[in-house]
């Protein structure tokens, strides 16, 4: 299958808005997860997340349109609007047919959705804002963007929950190979810290409670590991065809190469302990973009920071790649920030195609005590390394297993 | 408070926009853009500043700012 050109990138996280910031924290290692203060969180078993507080500052959306959605949308539609500008797209100049949209979420927009809820058990069924009904849920954000930009194409939104937004990618990816469109603007995008959301998060049980210490709460991989810290965001890029880009001179950052997709179908919410399946999602990628394992020079972890899923991550790892398993530096930067969930593998991808620009890897941060051991973790302080091939892995809750390569122009 | 300033105030304090935008002699639609769902928003924030009924139905047709004047009036019986 055709390589695919990335030639913008939008980045809405906590770490920073904007890929300078973004990449400013977060090879610097710096830990922004912190104790939830956009509501009282207090009684919440797990009280902590990566959040954002200063959108406003970077968004030029009307009042108007505002107040017609949720958070994601809004986070969504500024990562757009930067993915596009960084890409030096002019969309009033593209033909809108030949533009599509394809955006991971995994849990809807509920800061919207309580608000109206609580509403309409108070004041009944006339105290709910009509907006209520185009504004919660996960496809949201693509119809939001689609409108405000006037996206005609083929669209499409992903609901895998934390795999959504690489498995976007991916299908985006498949999209603009049959040469039927002149660009995709994907990614994803998600807004979990509200009272609802982060009780539903809590109620899976895999949330870290360390918050008295929320900036080492979240640590994958190491033997002190007490489970996941969410966060919000949205990662967005641009996607074309190679032959576009060069021809209108755009500046080619990446090229996303691979790409598989399976599922354990084993547990609701567990993968299988074996990682065959995650395994078997990476060689589909890693044969989709021609290349053999031992090609890839840096593999961007899930890293949920649970046991069973770091063990099956690094189970699955060393089955595909064997004794170079243990030479590929491989990292998780989103233990800086939180796990974005629906939005976590665009970020992953955009943090991977950063590394790849700066030729410098950044660390898993919080990771003194590697469990389990055998591969190369980036630890610490980030690592200069040029990479020219990069594998990046997204996994959903009961065993979705997703892996997009991806290599320097 | 005259009607139609009324009903002008309400709907430039619902949508956020500036009274500059919304243009006598135009409808809604084709001065503000307004959609279907504003629309309803519009309805019924009319009928909680006038304390009537209106149909949608009527309201959601393209109307400029003095016939839903007329319509208000007409429910309040002016």
């Amino acid at each position: 299958m055709n390589k695919i050109a990335i030639t913008g990138l939008g980045i809405v996280s906590p770490s920073g808005i904007g890929k300078r910031q973004f990449w400013a924290n977060v090879k610097s290692a710096r830990s922004f997860v912190k104790k939830i203060t956009r509501f009282d969180a207090s009684r919440y078993p797990s009280h902590i997340a990566g959040q954002i507080d200063d959108l406003d500052k970077y968004s030029n959306f009307s009042e108007r349109l505002l107040k017609k959605i949720d958070a994601f949308s809004h986070m969504a539609l500024v990562a757009s609007e930067m993915a596009m500008q960084d890409a030096g797209i002019d969309i009033k100049n593209e033909d809108p047919n030949l533009v599509g949209i394809f955006l991971g979420n995994a849990i809807g927009g509920w800061l919207y959705a309580e608000t109206e809820l609580r509403d309409l058990y108070i004041e009944g069924r006339e105290g709910v804002s009509p907006y209520m009904a185009s504004a919660w849920f996960p496809a949201a954000p693509q119809g939001q963007v689609s409108i405000y930009y006037g996206i005609k194409g083929f669209s499409k939104t992903v609901v895998a929950d934390r795999a959504s937004s690489l498995m976007a990618l991916g299908y985006a990816r498949s999209t603009l190979a049959k040469n039927k469109l002149n660009m995709i603007i994907s990614g994803g995008m998600e807004a979990p810290v509200t009272p609802y959301a982060l009780l539903c998060c809590n109620t899976y049980g895999a949330l870290s409670r360390n918050n008295e210490r929320p900036e080492t709460a979240y640590r994958p991989f190491d033997r002190d590991r007490s489970g996941f810290v969410i966060g919000e965001g949205a990662g967005i890029v641009v996607m074309e065809p190679i032959e576009r880009a060069k021809k209108r001179n755009a500046n080619i950052m990446a090229l996303i190469s691979g790409y598989g997709t399976t599922c354990d179908g084993f547990d609701r919410i567990n993968p299988s302990s074996d990682g065959r399946e995650l395994a078997r999602a990476i060689n589909m990628a890693l044969e989709d973009a021609q290349i053999s394992a031992d090609e890839i020079d840096y593999i961007s972890l899930d890293g949920l920071g649970v046991s069973l899923w770091d063990d099956s991550e690094v189970r699955a790892i060393k089955t595909v790649f064997k004794d170079n398993a243990a030479r590929i530096p491989a990292s998780c930067p989103k233990s800086m920030f939180g796990n974005l969930l629906g939005a976590s593998g665009a970020v992953d991808l955009i943090a991977t195609v950063l590394s790849m620009e700066n030729n410098l890897i950044p660390p898993i941060l919080n990771l003194e005590n590697p469990d389990p051991k055998g591969l190369n973790y980036v630890q610490g302080q980030a690592k200069d390394y040029k990479v020219g091939r990069a594998l990046v892995i997204s996994r959903g809750r009961g065993g979705i297993n997703s892996a997009l390569v991806v290599e320097k122009p | 408070m005259e009607t139609k300033a009324k009903i002008k105030e309400v709907i430039v304090n619902l949508l956020r926009i500036k009274p500059e935008e919304l243009k006598d002699g135009m409808s809604l639609q084709d001065s503000i853009g307004v959609d279907s769902t504003e629309m309803v928003e519009a309805v019924i924030a009319l009928e909680k500043a006038f304390g009537v009924k209106l149909s949608a139905k009527e309201i959601t047709k393209s109307l400029t700012l003095d016939e839903i004047s007329s319509i208000v009036d007409s429910k309040i019986g002016k």
